[in-house]
């Protein structure tokens, strides 16, 4: 008497799975497309990245970082700190995880800057995303690994997947908020000078949000970065299946190396990223 | 001396109407038209509406229209509905019921490319707010108007740099607008209005951060647009002496509603309420009154061909001593002082014009009495006044304008009579400027708390 009565349950997970076994029958052809898309673009980077001589990759970052924090030394610690990478012997896999990275994040940003921009313009869509938003950004990040797995298989392909889907709320609902939060009296005035509205999008609200727009790069690509790392348990290879890799034959040194290696790396991008939302700012007034 | 804004013009009911406003219904809130299909609630008062439905009324039931080279000024207390009004006028707001014509056209019914059209080419706004981009450089933000509607860059900057050093803001083109003083913010919000060389001004209280000197030189400038190019302007503002100054009729405005439209001379004059009273109550009629309504007729008036002993004689019998001299077609040619008359009766002088004085004072009909405040205060004979063909109208005697000024002065308000004399430097010098910005008590009822 005192158990939960069983004719109340529901069976949901059935109803999951047969909503998966239906989307594999039916858009089989759709997910293998997007497959092979994604696919293409990672191989592409990847090759990039792995094509272009070290000293041409480690100038480049020390350049850009010089450029946006605009101190002397950045941009020789953030090269350096690539440099480091490449001395513990892990310059390839560094540069698979920045190729999953990247894409993850410019496909990423392909998805949620429009969705913001929409959100930020149509109240109702706004009211539906939202929750949905909020409950992806509180779900474990291994959970995405599971339709994934299922849609994709295992590799490269499902762990971007799960990466983009891990990653795109932040830019998403920081595009809307920074679009929201351009002054109403602003938006006024150059609708009064006859401005239509792409031309008040395009010329007010976007400059205006893009201090709000950067700081949702930046923690899209954080947490793309966190994601990769949890990816290479369904086999992107990289920098987190090192660390997997350590963990299970319980080798304390190599995954330090290897957990090092994925600190540095995420210092760099976040603080290059981070520099890029900051050095806007100032034409924000108040 | 003749002053500009004030001209009775608007009096001509057979001018183009360039700004209509029909029976416009402005209704915040969820449902609108919950309010406006309600008789009971269209005619309840505004906390009523609020408690009952929700929902605040800004505008009901507005109408005006505003004629071609009018200068239109609204007025009333915080919150009465003004911003609301102009908005609505290009849209900004949408109407909830009603409609505007901007020169015949129905503005409620274009779609997004043809209000977009009326916006760029036909109207130009001030902002009460400024409303400035704030990414923008000051060039940029004034040249922002030509810019939407494709002129080259080169031609835009042109008048754009022309339009900020008319506002005073030369050697700032290149600073963002939160690098500038609110009052400096606000005259870019003008220049940026005034680039595009609008046919309508709507302005919303375009001149309230600005200190008086300036203001007076930004209002000089309006009306001087408004009647050299004919602008159509509608002007928000709260400053009473400001209205009369440059409107050439004044609406009053209470709760969404206008319960007054008129000259500045019948509002002062004739205020239709004690609402009204309290907003006008002072102003003083000699700001307002012109001197064709005050003028009389005088009892003498000679004629240029009369010998001097008659003359004499008609003068001595109305008991006065001096009297205007004028042709057969009534111009002025000047007066005769019983002096004058006696002196030429000794020297066996025959002409009249032999004793003229042609060095009389004169003035238009359209003047303000303000303004001849300083003339009389220099003579003791009555001034002429006369009309564009320098045609005799009728005189204005000092002891007229002295009555007028002080039916105005209440007790304790002595400051009063240093304003009165605030246009005219060449009477009052240095400290004049200062007096406009004296918070009268004229501001009392109309100060907006967010005038900052
Ligand atoms: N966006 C809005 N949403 C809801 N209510 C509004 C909105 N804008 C204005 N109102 C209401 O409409 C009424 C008129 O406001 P409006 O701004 O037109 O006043 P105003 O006469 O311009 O006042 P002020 O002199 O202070 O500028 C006010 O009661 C205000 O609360
Ligand atoms: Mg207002």
């Amino acid at each position: 008497m005192m158990e939960f009565p069983e004719f109340l349950e529901i069976p949901l997970a059935d109803l999951i799975d047969g909503i998966i076994a239906w989307i594999l029958t039916n858009l089989g052809g759709v997910l293998d497309a997007i497959g092979d898309g994604l696919l293409g673009g990672l191989v592409a980077m990847e090759r990039l990245l792995l094509w272009l001589p070290w000293f041409v990759i480690v100038g480049v970052v020390g350049f850009v970082a010089w450029r946006a924090l605009r101190r002397w030394w950045s941009g020789p610690l953030m090269g350096g700190f690539l440099v480091f990478i490449g001395m513990l012997g892990y310059w390839d896999l560094a540069m698979m995880t920045l190729a999953l990275i990247i894409a993850a994040v410019l496909i990423s940003l392909a998805i949620g800057l429009p969705t913001g921009i929409l959100m930020a313009r149509n109240d109702r869509f706004a009211s539906v995303l939202k929750p949905l938003l909020d409950a992806m950004q509180t779900m474990p990040s291994f959970v995405y690994l599971i339709p994934a797995l299922m849609f994709f298989g295992l590799g490269k392909v499902p762990a971007v997947f799960a990466t983009i889907i891990y990653a795109v709320p932040p830019v998403i609902r920081l595009t809307n908020v920074g679009i929201r939060g351009v002054p109403q009296s602003v938006v006024e005035a150059a609708k009064a000078f006859g401005a239509t509205s792409r031309q008040v999008l395009v010329e007010v609200q976007l400059p205006l949000a893009f201090p709000s727009i950067m700081v949702g790069i930046n923690q899209t690509t954080m947490m793309a970065l966190a994601m990769v790392v949890i990816a290479s348990m369904i086999g992107a290879r990289g920098l987190g299946m090192e660390v997997l890799l350590a963990i299970n034959r319980i080798e304390v040194g190599r995954g330090f190396e290897a957990g090092l290696s994925i600190v540095l790396l995420a210092i760099m991008i976040d603080r290059i990223t981070h520099a890029f939302a900051a050095q806007q700012q100032y034409t924000k007034s108040p | 001396m003749a002053h500009s804004g004030n001209g009775n013009n608007s009096l001509d009911a057979d001018r183009e109407v360039c700004v209509e406003v029909r029976k416009l219904w402005k209704v915040f809130g969820h449902e609108p038209d919950r309010v406006l299909d309600d008789p009971e609630l269209r005619v309840a008062t505004k906390e009523e509406v609020l408690t009952r439905a929700g929902c605040i009324i800004a505008l009901r039931d507005v109408s005006f229209s505003v004629h071609k080279g009018e200068f239109f000024v609204l007025m009333g207390l915080s919150g009465s509905g003004k911003s609301t009004l102009i908005r609505c006028i290009i849209r900004l707001a949408e109407p909830t019921a009603g409609s505007v014509f901007i020169n015949g056209n129905d503005i409620c019914a274009l779609d997004e490319e043809g209000l977009s059209e009326v916006r760029r080419h036909t109207t130009g706004m001030v902002f009460q707010h400024f409303g400035l981009l704030p990414h923008r450089s000051v060039l940029d933000n004034v040249a922002y108007g030509l810019k939407i509607r494709g002129v080259s860059q080169e031609e835009r900057y042109e008048k754009a740099r022309a339009c900020i050093e008319k506002v005073g803001l030369r050697g700032w083109e290149g600073y963002l607008p939160s690098s500038l003083s609110g009052g400096m913010q606000q005259r870019v919000g003008i220049a940026r209005a005034l680039a595009g060389d609008p046919e309508i001004l709507l302005l919303d209280e375009p001149f309230s951060g600005l200190d008086p000197l300036i203001r007076r030189q930004m209002q000089d400038e309006l009306l001087e647009l408004q009647v050299e190019i004919q602008k159509t302007i509608l002007f928000v503002t709260h400053d009473l002496h400001e209205a009369l100054k440059v409107g050439d009729r004044i609406a009053i405005m209470r709760d969404g509603e206008i319960i007054q439209t008129g000259t500045p001379e019948d509002v002062v004059i004739n205020p239709s309420d004690s609402y009204v009273r309290q907003f006008v109550q002072d102003a003083s009629p000699t700001k307002v009154l012109t001197a064709r309504t005050v003028m009389e007729q005088p009892p003498v008036l000679l004629y240029s061909w009369q010998g001097p002993k008659a003359a004499l004689q008609t003068i001595r019998d109305a008991n006065i001593d001096s009297a205007f001299v004028v042709t057969r077609k009534a111009r002025i040619l000047g007066q005769v002082t019983v002096e004058g008359l006696v002196a030429l009766i000794r020297k066996r002088g025959t002409f009249l014009k032999d004793a003229l004085d042609p060095d009389i004072l004169t003035c238009h009909a359209d003047s303000i009495l303000d303004d001849l405040v300083p003339l009389v205060a220099s003579t003791r004979y009555p001034v002429a006044v006369i009309d564009e063909d320098n045609r005799f109208l009728g005189e204005v005697y000092v002891s007229t304008i002295i009555a007028n000024m002080i039916q105005e002065q209440g007790p304790g308000e002595d400051v009063e009579t240093s304003e009165e004399v605030q246009d005219n430097p060449a009477v009052l010098e240095g400290p004049e400027d200062t007096e406009e910005n004296e918070k009268t008590p004229g501001d009392g009822p109309s100060e907006g708390a967010e005038q900052a």
